[in-house]
């Protein structure tokens, strides 16, 4: 697992700190998005498709540590929108950083190469990249040819002057498993930390609905992917969540885990539904219904979610709140996995354009099993 | 929300292949009738979900442009209220339903004709056409 040990260590004793003091649901990281204006325009995004004088509005420096303070959590990452477009984003971060949380800032890069200077280099800070694979695959991906080789050289530029850097992807149905695996390589010899990946969701607020995978074919995809790992590879993961998504493991969504904070206050349930707001973190932790979310639930909402902000604190939660699950969490970050079914699923993954990324195929069976 | 229907068994879920996602509604330019208090319910739920601004109609005859984010059902009309930002006020403004005496969609719908689908059809006409550096780009801001 590419995390320093002093921010595992602020974790895992932030995990049993609040399990000794048996609380039942406490933030992991905070999703902290100070604006919705991006200079993308993504097919299928939902963040950011709102009237100009929303995309006007941004979280005052002020507003967002009340909302770190309230909230408490360790973690905090800062998506959007973009926040370099934020034009107080560097007291933002620093106001953070002075607070000793660990800010992932996620970006689409068109502007970090022009804004480093204006950062200092922590141990707190990293810069999480948004790129979604090799070159072709990407620039389709956010609509826009010439993104990918402007993020990398932001990136480039990041950790030549000694920043913390990883890349973010999301990978959608189509995704060809084998592109991925080069893709990990390229990225790893740009000498990123590591390396943050989720599957595409059908969130009710994205305009683009027809492209998102289901939870049989999300494990199968993964399992390709995460299987026969390269020693080179590293992840800015929890591996138990790498597991979980490549279906060795299960778990509940816990929503209030990675809570979402913005102009329009403490966003219900997580950071994907958008199902109403609250005005404090503590209201958002005693009103929202959160029965009514997760797989168990039946809610059509939630039935194809496997991403990170709902899953991948139970698998941080277990890896640092148990002597099993600390085991099972280091063992994850040496293994290779190595599995003969998932190769034979590469050698049977055909090539194709960018183009066709995200082709549906009516599915032929129910289930297809993630192991041989 | 609440009084979601349970629609998948966790078997279901776990051996879903295509998540079927949601239907978005042509709402751009919809006046709704209110006449009852259920119809005046849907069509704010309506406009909680919708990604452009709508036109409130109070019962003083004040009317509001206005971008609702955040509603509250209670059990009567004066229980429950919208939240919003308008396109003038800095800050986050309430009205009960029982104040609202019409709705209209009257904003351009923000999440209209953005799907993939799109995309995909406007790259490969460009491409076709000898275009470089083709990509989307944001709405105006004006």
């Amino acid at each position: 697992m590419a995390v320093p040990i002093s921010q595992m260590w602020t974790v895992s004793s932030y995990v049993l700190k609040n399990r000794l003091a048996g609380k039942k649901r406490y933030p992991l990281v905070l999703m902290l998005e100070p604006l919705f204006r991006c200079s993308l325009a993504c097919a299928g995004c939902g963040k950011v498709q709102y009237p100009p004088h929303i995309l006007k509005k941004q979280l005052t420096p002020e507003e967002c540590f009340a909302a770190v303070e309230e909230c408490g959590a360790p973690m905090v990452s800062i998506p959007g929108g973009e926040p370099l477009l934020h034009p107080q984003i560097v007291e933002i971060v620093n106001g953070l950083i002075a607070r000793k949380k660990y800010i992932y800032l996620c970006t689409n890069a068109l502007e970090l190469k022009r804004r480093l200077p204006e950062f200092t280099p922590s141990k707190y800070l990293t810069f999480s990249v948004h790129l979604d694979g090799q070159r072709e695959h990407h620039d389709f991906s956010v609509c826009r040819e010439g993104g990918y080789d402007i993020a990398v050289d932001g990136i480039k530029e990041a950790v030549r002057r000694g920043f913390r850097v990883t890349t973010n992807a999301t990978f959608f149905d189509g995704t060809d498993p084998n592109s991925v695996r080069a893709f990990f390589d390229e990225v790893m010899g740009m000498g990123v930390e590591g390396i943050i990946l989720s599957p595409g969701y059908s969130y009710d607020k994205a305009p683009d609905q027809n492209h998102f995978m289901g939870r049989a074919r999300v494990r199968r995809l993964f399992r390709a992917i995460l299987s026969n790992r390269k020693p080179t590879w590293k992840f800015n993961m929890s591996p138990l969540f790498l597991e979980f998504l490549m279906g060795d493991r299960n778990y509940e969504c816990v929503p209030w885990g990675m809570p979402t904070y913005n102009i329009f206050g403490w966003q219900k349930p997580c950071y994907l539904l958008q199902d109403g707001y609250v005005d404090s973190f503590k209201e958002l932790l005693e009103t929202t219904n959160w029965e009514e979310y997760g797989v168990p639930s039946g809610n059509p909402k939630c039935a194809n979610c496997m991403v990170s902000c709902g899953y991948e604190t139970p698998a941080v939660m277990e890896g640092f709140g148990s002597w099993k699950g600390f085991f099972a969490m280091v063992k994850g970050t040496f293994n290779k996995y190595p599995s003969q079914h998932a190769m034979k699923m590469l050698s049977e993954a055909a090539p194709h354009a960018p183009a066709t990324l995200v082709q549906i195929e009516e599915p032929a069976r129910a289930l297809e099993e993630t192991h041989a | 929300m609440t009084a979601e229907v349970l629609k998948y068994t966790l078997e279901q879920v776990e051996a879903l292949e295509l998540a079927p996602g949601f239907e978005h509604e042509n709402l751009e330019g919809w006046v709704p009738a209110v006449a009852s208090d259920d119809d005046l319910r849907q069509a704010l739920e309506k406009a909680f979900d919708y990604r452009g601004d709508v036109t409130l109609t109070l019962k003083s005859g004040e009317r509001i442009e206005a971008y609702i984010f955040n509603r509250h059902t209670g059990a009567t009309l004066a229980d429950s209220w919208v939240q919003y930002f308008t396109p003038t006020a800095p800050e986050k403004r309430k009205v009960s339903y029982a104040e609202i005496a019409r709705l209209e969609f009257s904003g351009k719908d923000r999440a209209a004709g953005k799907h993939w689908e799109d995309w995909v059809k406007a790259y490969n006409e460009k491409k076709a056409a000898g275009e470089k550096n083709i990509a989307l780009v944001p709405d105006a801001l004006e």
